[in-house]
């Protein structure tokens, strides 16, 4: 169905102001954070990456009459799941764009690719902290409301380590979206190896956790626990994720 | 002005673009045609650096497009109106398009009437028809009212209505000296829209020159009263003559106006003298077969 109405004929109007230069690193951040959350699907993810870790909380809360003994540990349990959510908001917000062919727009306004690559991280980075970070509020809120005679011991650094890790899933996903810049492979690729491979390799061989699986990272490090191989193997994750992104993104042609 | 020298795309062994060389001046619309699978659009990624080039270079105003400082300011393009997400409404895509460009909101709502979309602009792009997406990519190519537009296929899916407004802006814009180079199948649309033809085929330029040197004349037809007496004449003068429908003489390679000085000398009465012009479609056919 078309309902446009006439175009208007006659004189263009006057010229108007342009930015001169190209858009500062800040513009392209913002930008990247309106495209992210001005999708249906970008709004779901946001809505259920801040609300799927307090529910799944009460939830657990109200089904569990043992002593959690410290928050730590559900914190870090409940910021995985929310950093696992952040994932698909970075896959999306790259490997959408291959996929619904907006980046051809996106190059044509921002040729310098890398540009586009470090302002997508970044972006996605600042929202999957944020998003991590009101998730992890909620949830610790839950746990103050619902348990009694719990160690808050620690929960600052807990809390520290999920929304960090929030961000740095964000950043994987963009990474890994951008190296595969097809969504439905990156998505599929990602929970398949942290949710299916690590764990099956880990019952054979458990230091394959500890040395790989991002997943256990987060909540080894939530728990204070082996600290320094915890960020360097969320470290290794995101370089390797970003690095591959961007050289995929550097090199190939949009068709 | 956008200068192409020697581009050249290949993909393995295969080459789908073969040292294409053109220079576009202002104030010209440009029609850019080939078969499907010529090169076309390959040829114009290159020149807007979607595609990296095997060989050759491209340059904007003595620039790559890649080293322009704000493209968007300087090159206006529709190489897809299927290239949107169809999840955004037209007004959020183009706001998004502006903050890249850098022009302020209210110019979105001035592209978004200048194509006929000020009603639909609040709808999602999903439920847009292709003639919308169309008005909708030309709305975003026009942001920034840059000096070169760069459209590959924008007639696709426009109503009649739609293609003589897209003519019109197109002529409009060369007039106020900017740079159109348009990409299209339409044959009948090209030739009526544009000043030059660059003709590609099999990835290699075949054709580049204005439109009325390349459908010039190649002779005269010409109706008399009387055409077995014209046509003795004609003979007697050196000018061949072939008997075409309806009594018309053809005349080929003659200028009308030596024929009608024949005719003149002659006493003939004529009904119709006029150049034998080709169509764009038998050129385009004789150029890419």
């Amino acid at each position: 169905m078309t309902t446009t109405h006439s175009p208007q004929t006659g004189a263009i109007p006057t010229r108007p102001a342009v930015r001169a230069g190209a858009a500062a690193p800040a513009t392209l951040v913002a930008l990247e954070v309106r495209k992210s959350l001005s999708t249906r699907s970008g709004k779901a993810l946001a809505v259920v990456s801040v609300l799927l870790a307090p529910v799944a909380g009460v939830l657990a809360s109200a089904a569990s009459e043992e002593s959690l003994g410290s928050v730590t540990g559900p914190i870090g349990a409940m910021g995985m799941l929310t950093a696992l959510i952040l994932l698909s908001l970075g896959v999306l917000s790259t490997a959408g764009e291959w996929t619904h062919r907006t980046v051809q727009t996106t190059f044509l306004l921002t040729p310098r690719r890398g540009r586009v690559l470090a302002a997508k991280a970044t972006a996605v980075a600042l929202l999957g902290g944020a998003f991590a970070a009101v998730s992890a509020g909620l949830t610790a809120g839950v746990l103050a409301t619902m348990e009694e005679g719990v160690s808050w011991s620690g929960v600052g650094g807990a809390l520290v380590a999920v929304v960090a890790s929030g961000a740095a899933f964000a950043v994987i996903g963009a990474g890994v979206g951008a190296a595969l810049t097809n969504t439905p492979a990156a998505l599929t690729g990602l929970y398949l190896v942290i949710l299916g491979a690590l764990p099956v390799a880990r019952t054979f061989a458990p230091e394959v956790g500890a040395r790989l699986d991002p997943a256990e990272a987060v909540l080894a490090l939530a728990q204070g626990n082996a600290v320094a191989s915890s960020v360097a193997v969320l470290a290794t994750w995101t370089v390797l994720a970003l690095t591959a992104g961007a050289v995929v993104t550097s090199r190939r042609a949009v068709a | 002005m956008i200068t192409a020298h020697g581009l050249t795309k290949r993909y393995g062994p295969r080459t789908v673009v073969d040292d294409v060389s053109f220079t576009l001046e202002p104030g010209t619309v440009t029609g850019f045609l080939g078969p499907n699978g010529a090169g076309k659009s390959t040829t114009l990624r290159m020149l807007t650096g979607l595609v990296p080039v095997s060989a050759g270079s491209a340059l904007v105003d003595g620039r790559p497009y890649a080293g322009l400082p704000n493209p968007g300011a300087v090159v206006g393009t529709l190489l897809d109106a299927s290239a949107v997400h169809p999840g955004r409404t037209g007004r959020a895509h183009l706001r998004l398009l502006a903050d890249a460009v850098g022009v302020a909101r209210p110019r979105v709502e001035e592209v978004l009437a200048l194509v006929g979309l000020a009603d639909a602009g609040g709808r999602r792009i999903g439920g847009y028809s292709l003639g919308m997406r169309q008005r909708l990519g030309i709305a975003g190519a026009l942001l920034a009212d840059p000096p070169v537009l760069v459209f590959d296929e924008p007639a696709n899916g426009l109503d009649p209505e739609g293609i003589r407004w897209l003519r019109d802006l197109l002529r409009g814009h060369a007039a106020r000296g900017g740079t159109v180079l348009l990409s299209s199948h339409l044959l009948g649309e090209v030739e009526h829209t544009v000043d030059r033809l660059l003709v590609i085929g099999q990835g290699r330029m075949v054709a580049d020159g204005s439109v009325a040197t390349l459908l010039g004349a190649e002779g005269a037809v010409v109706r008399a009263a009387d055409p077995a007496r014209l046509a003795a004449a004609l003979e007697a003068a050196g000018l061949p003559v072939r008997h075409g429908d309806d009594g018309a003489l053809v005349v080929p390679g003659a200028d009308p106006a030596a024929v009608g000085a024949v005719a003149a000398a002659g006493g003939h009465a004529l009904v119709d003298l006029r150049p034998v012009s080709r169509h764009l479609e038998d050129l385009f056919f004789s150029l890419t077969a």
